[in-house]
């Protein structure tokens, strides 16, 4: 029970510092720039401009949000380590896994906030677009966007534990480029090759990031339905990345020394 | 009794951050101990190994070999932690945060809440002068306040061994004077104190016991007087007598010198100082003073370097 209570303290306090932070308000700019785009592109787009709004709102939000975490979630631990911040909090009675775990939720309390904020904008564009009653419809979608940023959250404080921001940017892009990328990768590799290659591509898959399975915006957005795409199975295995990722950053920062 | 810090032959050994293969050892073969309720002044030019230390003892770094222990325990420890407050080295806090909500997180998290800690960290800004300044954020400080900040949350829990590198880094006459005295009142409050400093006036004012490390060695470790060897009291003897003795004075003593009328006597050591001193009231002359006078800290330092500078010792 004291664990979680250090860990909810860690939490707050890197979601308190965090949110007072003037790169967050930077993009929070870009975000609604991006949303005055959408309406601008409505202007000149033969279809549905429900569609299109969903379509634009969605994306914006997946990709905030994504951006937000890597940007924010390369430094969490290195800023604290080249600042030493780090060393006050670690002389406290907290354990090593006790603050990762608790940078890591300050950043998803962080990402909550933003999706929270990002959705009230996006359902006044759906009430202006006169579709506000698709808003709700949305929900597995923003679900499923939430589950994919937090997988990337814990890659980047991984990243932040073990190297400089520079190159754990590019590690979590990374991570995020493979994840969003590999289902169509692997099917076009598979459908022309051979067996051997097949084999190892399909291993691959297995092992390699797959966002395929919280992909559903698409298919609410024109009516498709989940197809198939479970928001259980989804669950499970952004939690199974999570908890994979996180057990590194703590093996990882439990040897590092703090000097 | 537990004793709050011992080391015994603790060594620690870097790589160099370019060439992998090249080690620099920082700490070499340290050992000493602290007792309950004293103030050990840690000595050391720039890189002599201070802060490594400190870090060790904090379980930030772990020792190459060697036995670190902390009220008994590992260090690290989270009961050990709980016993120990601990100001960094040019402190730098969260900030986007204000001192009032630092000094909340870092209470919490050592177990304080509610009404107590929002009456500590009230005490404790106003200890350290910042009750004022407690809704500001922290990006607004300056070094001082950050130093002062750093303090008020070394100590907010009431420790009973406070680690400090460098307090007094960054602040002003005043700062210093408040830092010394607060200090000063944990040793009242029984509580251990080790600090690392620059300001050699300052750990000779405050230490019980003064730790000397050069280049990763311990050279000296005591309190002022047993660190002092006895080749390194001056004694002196100030007389005076009648004018027309003055040629007789200067041919019975080698290296007499006139200071403000008076004549100034130079002994080697106290063997001398007292032949010397007993031949001086033979004479009949005006003994003024006879002293043996002891080197300051920093003279104290200064000759380590320099001795170790020329392999001396």
């Amino acid at each position: 029970m004291d664990s979680v209570k250090r860990i909810a303290n860690v939490s707050f306090y890197t979601f308190l510092e965090m949110v007072r932070s003037k790169v967050l308000y930077i993009l929070l700019f870009f975000a609604l720039f991006i949303f005055a785009l959408g309406i601008g592109i409505t202007q000149m787009t033969i279809g549905n401009v429900q569609d299109i709004i969903s379509d634009i709102g969605l994306g914006t939000i997946e990709i905030f949000s994504t951006v937000l975490s890597i940007f924010l979630g390369i430094s969490l631990v290195h800023k604290e380590l080249s600042l030493k911040t780090l060393h006050p909090l670690l002389a406290r009675p907290i354990a090593r896994p006790e603050y990762i775990l608790g940078k890591f939720f300050g950043m998803v309390l962080l990402i909550v906030v933003e999706i929270f904020v990002m959705c009230i904008i996006f359902a006044i564009l759906l009430t202006v677009f006169g579709g506000f009653s698709r808003f709700f419809g949305y929900m597995p979608a923003v679900y499923t966007i939430f589950l994919q940023t937090c997988t990337v959250i814990s890659v980047a404080v991984l990243c932040s534990t073990l190297t400089e921001p520079a190159v754990a940017a590019m590690l979590t892009i990374s991570f995020y480029l493979i994840g969003a990328t590999s289902y169509n990768l692997v099917y076009a590799i598979t459908s022309r090759t051979s067996d051997f290659v097949k084999n190892v591509v399909t291993t691959l898959r297995y092992v390699l990031p797959d966002f395929s399975h919280f992909n559903i915006k698409d298919n609410l957005v024109y009516g498709r339905g989940l197809e198939g795409l479970s928001l259980g199975f989804a669950s499970v295995y952004a939690l199974l990345i999570i908890v994979i990722v996180l057990s590194l950053a703590v093996m990882f920062f439990n040897n590092k020394e703090i000097s | 009794m537990v004793k709050p810090i011992e080391l015994k032959n603790v060594r620690k050994v870097f790589s160099h951050p370019m060439k992998v293969w090249t080690k620099i050892e920082s700490v070499k073969d340290l050992s000493f101990s602290m007792e309950q309720g004293e103030i050990i002044g840690f000595v050391g030019h720039n890189g002599a190994g201070k802060t490594t230390t400190i870090k060790m003892i904090m379980g930030f770094i772990r020792p190459t070999s060697g036995e670190i222990s902390v009220f008994g325990k590992k260090p690290g420890d989270r009961e050990v932690k709980s016993k120990i407050g601990f100001l960094p080295e040019r402190p730098y806090f969260y900030s986007e945060l204000t001192a009032m909500e630092v000094l909340k997180y870092f209470g919490k998290l050592s177990g304080l809440s509610g009404r107590i800690l929002a009456d500590k960290a009230e005490n404790v800004l106003k200890k350290v002068g910042l009750f004022d300044d407690r809704n500001r954020k922290l990006a607004s400080y300056s070094k001082g306040m950050l130093q002062r900040i750093g303090l008020a949350q070394a100590i907010i829990h009431d420790p009973e061994l406070v680690i400090m590198d460098e307090p007094m880094s960054g602040l002003d006459p005043i700062g210093r004077k408040e830092v010394k005295d607060i200090i000063r009142g944990l040793k009242r409050d029984g509580k251990s104190v080790i600090f690392s400093s620059h300001i050699l006036s300052d750990i000779e004012n405050l230490s019980d016991r003064v730790l000397i490390i050069e280049h990763g060695k311990l050279k000296s470790f005591g309190s002022l007087h047993e660190i002092i060897r006895p080749e390194d009291v001056r004694y002196t003897i100030e007389f005076s007598c009648d004018k027309s003795m003055k040629d007789a004075v200067f041919a019975l003593f080698d290296g007499v010198r006139i200071v403000s009328d008076r004549f100034v006597l130079d002994c080697a050591d106290i063997s001398d100082f007292n032949s010397k001193l007993a031949e001086v009231v033979a004479k009949g002359y005006t003994v003024l003073n006879a002293a043996g006078s002891y080197p300051s800290l920093e003279e104290i330092v200064f000759k380590e370097i320099r001795e170790e500078e020329n392999g001396q010792r």
